[in-house]
């Protein structure tokens, strides 16, 4: 079916990227494309062996899409904006260096995340994406850090909202398209029912911002998303928004590769492993303030 | 205020403004390409290209943008084309404005007034040279606005882009937002970014109208005559318009009345020599409707053959078949002994022989509503297709203009454009254009009928001298029974497409034989009746 591996694809594309930056414009034109790493770890030591073992993606540029939107996770740099960074930004270079290949992003709704990789036009997604089943049928995912999962109301909880209960019974959600929290916020529709309660309604947006815009626009009552991300928003509205709860979703943090590339999947496992053992991790988790209970070991899920 | 400020010149916004652009000029400029194919399918004579072009714009014009972009940007890369991200909107921006951009084309085309064209057939005009002098020329100054509108909505468009990881403004503002959740200074940043650039749109839109408006070099016409608050003083244009009519064109003198000898002389010469046009048992019908029943018409070499009868009987239809303007269901028409709208072999020509054999033939044609050419002045109206019908060089066809406007006496007017002519002036000078090419044969189509009373002697008397100074070979639809009377060799009463009555002028005239020639005589006599009192 796929025509193209990683090298082929690249190399198709990089020729026109230099034509239009030898003609048109700086070098910003592909955004972060072109940047050295930011504040990447050193290798771990293990990485000399991963190398060697996998040698096939060095010197290679892969693609790594993104849904920028999640501050801590990734997001541009609001100091300079063509740079991206984050807990998931650094732990993509971490992998990149070693197995000797350089990460270039492409930002694109979270929706189409899966979508992108599965068409060719990203080799890698490393984007707060929650493994799920249902994902894991359009691609293989290396899972690499639990969930927690906040409440993002209006200041003083006017609904009094305590989480994805009978609570949300009438309340209006915002949330993201392709979300997991939308089936949840919908599972809840016949409970409230049968309590004679009034239904949640969904607001479905494109990114973080445009839900967080959406309680202080009055539109939308709560947006449930990771908890560092509802942190964030607290923390730039701190007079008008707060977290009411947080709560554990029975998901993992994954990263995303195509499902025909199992040596691939092997080589990123292996190195996410090394990461994890030499506490790296911990470390990355440390410099975003990110909090410790999300470590945990790499697994896979993959579904057939 | 100062984070809007701070937004407004981040260059890594302005970076994005490039993108915008990059996207927006490939799908203006593919659209265009792709636009111009499309209306150019559409108006093609064979069905099945305007068909393949009315299936490509249902679907383009009838499925968001948006679902076209994830289209070009994740769908093709499965059939492996795989193109970079600004390449896929651009791509699919110029697939969504193509239908939008050939419907303006074809507006445009349409628009163009049909008499012109028509005139443009009648001297010889391919396809190709009508659209490229008569046709885009005039579409084009007034799909300007439409353009302008387009190029803006397709700028906005772009921003659709941001849905499929192009870098471009939209895209950069949202995660601009979502990183440093100052939300409103950076979209306030952005809208106004945007502003500029479909500012800069409408100011490109307004120097274009002004440079290609055509009264620009005859008056002081200023880029700040644009702007919507100024109101353009219309009294130069009347002061122009009425001006000729002031200092009355230079007087030709009437030519000598022919007298009874005379006339007798006249048909002896002309009854010797060669048939000119030949016209054998010639039918047309349009559905139910039978416009040309049979007719029959032979004109001798240097004959003024006047054809009378009330309207709808077929005097327009006929002229129009001697030129091949139109087809006909069957009968045979010869001009100078050729069989014209048929190659050796008996198959119809094409529209572009068609065009050759008018030109070689040399049928001129005038029409009663003049249908010169919009934009060309009255000389260019003369000289224009000597140069691109005849081939001549500017400076004979200049000369050959000059020389003909001098005929007419409109010399002083010669650098005028059609619209600031008056009636007669402006069918004087169709009759120039003609006359140029050395027609061996003028078709005059109620040449007076749309001019005012007072403006329908100086056209006869042009007619007049062309029939008795030069002996052109004329055939005139006409309803002046009394110029008809003074010109014409011979007058044919055209009733139901067949001719009921001809013979000489002033024999037919006094005495009809046909009654109902006798009762259209007499009406268009009581009609004249309180002229003639006064």
């Amino acid at each position: 079916m796929r025509k193209w591996l990683f090298g082929d694809a690249r190399r198709a594309s990089l020729p026109w990227r230099r034509a239009v930056l030898g003609k048109i414009v700086l070098g910003a034109i592909v955004a972060a494309g072109f940047l050295a790493p930011v504040g990447a770890q050193a290798a771990p030591a293990g990485c000399a062996a991963l190398a060697e073992k996998y040698p096939d993606w060095k010197g290679k540029t892969l693609v790594n899409a993104i849904n920028p939107h999640t501050p801590g996770y990734e997001a541009i740099d609001p100091k300079d904006p063509n740079k991206y960074i984050g807990f998931d930004i650094d732990l993509g270079e971490e992998i990149g260096e070693c197995l000797g290949f350089k990460v270039t992003y492409k930002a694109v709704t979270f929706a189409a995340l899966l979508t992108t990789l599965a068409s060719g036009q990203a080799d890698i997604v490393i984007s707060d994406i929650y493994a799920t089943e249902e994902r894991a049928k359009a691609a293989d995912f290396i899972t690499y850090s639990k969930v927690f999962d906040g409440v993002l109301v209006a200041k003083g909880n006017p609904k009094k909202i305590t989480g994805i209960n009978t609570t949300m019974c009438g309340a209006a959600a915002a949330e993201n398209t392709g979300f997991v929290e939308v089936p949840l916020v919908q599972a809840l529709i016949p409970t409230c029912k049968a309590e004679g309660k009034p239904e949640p309604t969904l607001q479905l947006y494109d990114n973080n911002a445009n839900c967080i815009q959406a309680i202080l626009a009055g539109r939308a009552d709560t947006y449930v998303n990771d908890v560092n991300t509802v942190d964030n928003a607290v923390k730039a509205n701190p007079d008008k928004l707060e977290k009411a709860i947080a709560v554990t979703i029975p998901y993992s943090v994954g990263i995303a590769v195509p499902k025909d590339k199992p040596k691939f999947r092997e080589a990123v496992m292996a190195v996410m492993m090394e990461i994890y053992k030499s506490g790296d991790q911990a470390a990355l988790l440390k410099k975003w303030e990110l909090d410790p209970n999300n470590l945990k070991e790499p697994g896979f899920l993959t579904v057939n | 205020m100062s984070l809007f400020l701070h937004y407004l010149s981040l260059p890594y916004l302005l970076e994005g403004i490039a993108v915008t652009l990059q996207v927006t000029a490939l799908g203006l400029g593919g659209g265009l390409i792709l636009g111009l194919i499309l209306a150019w399918m559409q108006l093609s004579r064979f069905w099945w290209l305007s068909a393949i072009a009315r299936g490509y714009t249902v679907i383009f014009r009838g499925t968001p943008l948006i679902l076209q972009m994830v289209f070009a940007y994740d769908a093709l890369p499965h059939i492996g084309i795989k193109l970079p991200a600004i390449a896929a909107a651009g791509l699919a921006l110029a697939c969504n404005e193509a239908p939008f951009i050939a419907e303006m084309l074809r507006a445009g085309v349409l628009g163009v007034d049909r008499g012109q064209v028509l005139a443009g057939q009648a001297l010889g005009m391919t396809p190709a040279v009508l659209m490229r002098r008569v046709i885009a020329p005039q579409a084009i100054r007034t799909m300007i606005p439409a353009f302008g509108n387009e190029s803006v909505s397709a700028l906005k468009n772009s921003s659709l882009a941001s849905v499929i990881a192009v870098q471009e403004l939209t895209l950069r503002s949202t995660q601009l937002a979502s990183s440093t959740f100052d939300f409103f200074s950076i979209f306030f940043a952005s809208g106004l970014l945007y502003l500029v650039l479909t500012g800069a749109v409408s100011v490109i839109q307004l120097f274009l109208e002004w440079l290609l408006d055509l009264d620009r070099t005859r008056q002081e016409r200023w880029l700040a005559d644009y702007l919507p608050w100024r109101r353009v003083d219309l009294k130069i244009d009347l002061v122009e318009k009425t001006a000729p009519s002031l200092d009355a064109d230079p007087v030709v003198p009437p030519p000598r009345a022919l007298t009874r000898e005379d006339r007798a002389k006249r048909a002896v010469t002309i009854a010797r020599n060669n048939v000119a046009v030949d016209v054998k048992d010639l039918r047309k019908n349009y559905g139910t409707q039978t416009v040309l029943d049979g007719l029959d018409l032979t004109v001798r070499i240097g004959e003024v053959v006047a054809l009378l009868g009330p309207s709808g009987s077929g005097k327009s239809t006929l002229l129009r078949c001697i030129n091949h303007l139109e087809s006909w269901d069957s009968g045979a028409l010869r001009v100078g002994g050729r069989r014209l709208g048929f190659r050796d072999d008996g198959k119809p020509l094409s529209p572009r022989d068609i065009a050759h054999e008018r030109a070689s033939v040399g049928v001129g044609m005038v029409f009663q509503q003049f249908n010169l050419f919009g934009h060309l002045t009255a000389r260019e109206n003369v000289a224009g297709p000597l140069r691109w019908v005849h081939g001549m060089t500017k400076v004979d066809a200049d000369r050959r203009a000059n020389e003909l406007l001098d005929r007419v006496g409109l010399t002083h007017r010669a650098a005028a454009l059609p619209r600031h002519l008056s009636g007669g002036q402006q069918q004087r000078v169709a009759i120039a254009r003609a006359l140029a090419p050395n027609p061996s044969v003028l078709l005059l189509d109620e040449p007076t009928s749309a001019l005012d009373p007072e403006l329908v002697n100086e056209v006869l008397e042009v007619i007049r001298r062309l029939a008795v100074d030069d002996g052109l070979t004329m055939i005139i639809s006409t309803h002046q029974i009394r110029f008809a009377d003074e010109v014409a060799d011979r007058v044919a009463f055209l009733s139901g497409g067949a001719i009921l009555e001809e013979g000489p002028a002033h024999e037919v005239l006094s005495n009809p034989r046909n009654p109902l020639t006798a009762r259209f005589l007499s009406v268009m006599e009581s009609d004249k009746a309180p002229e003639a009192v006064r």
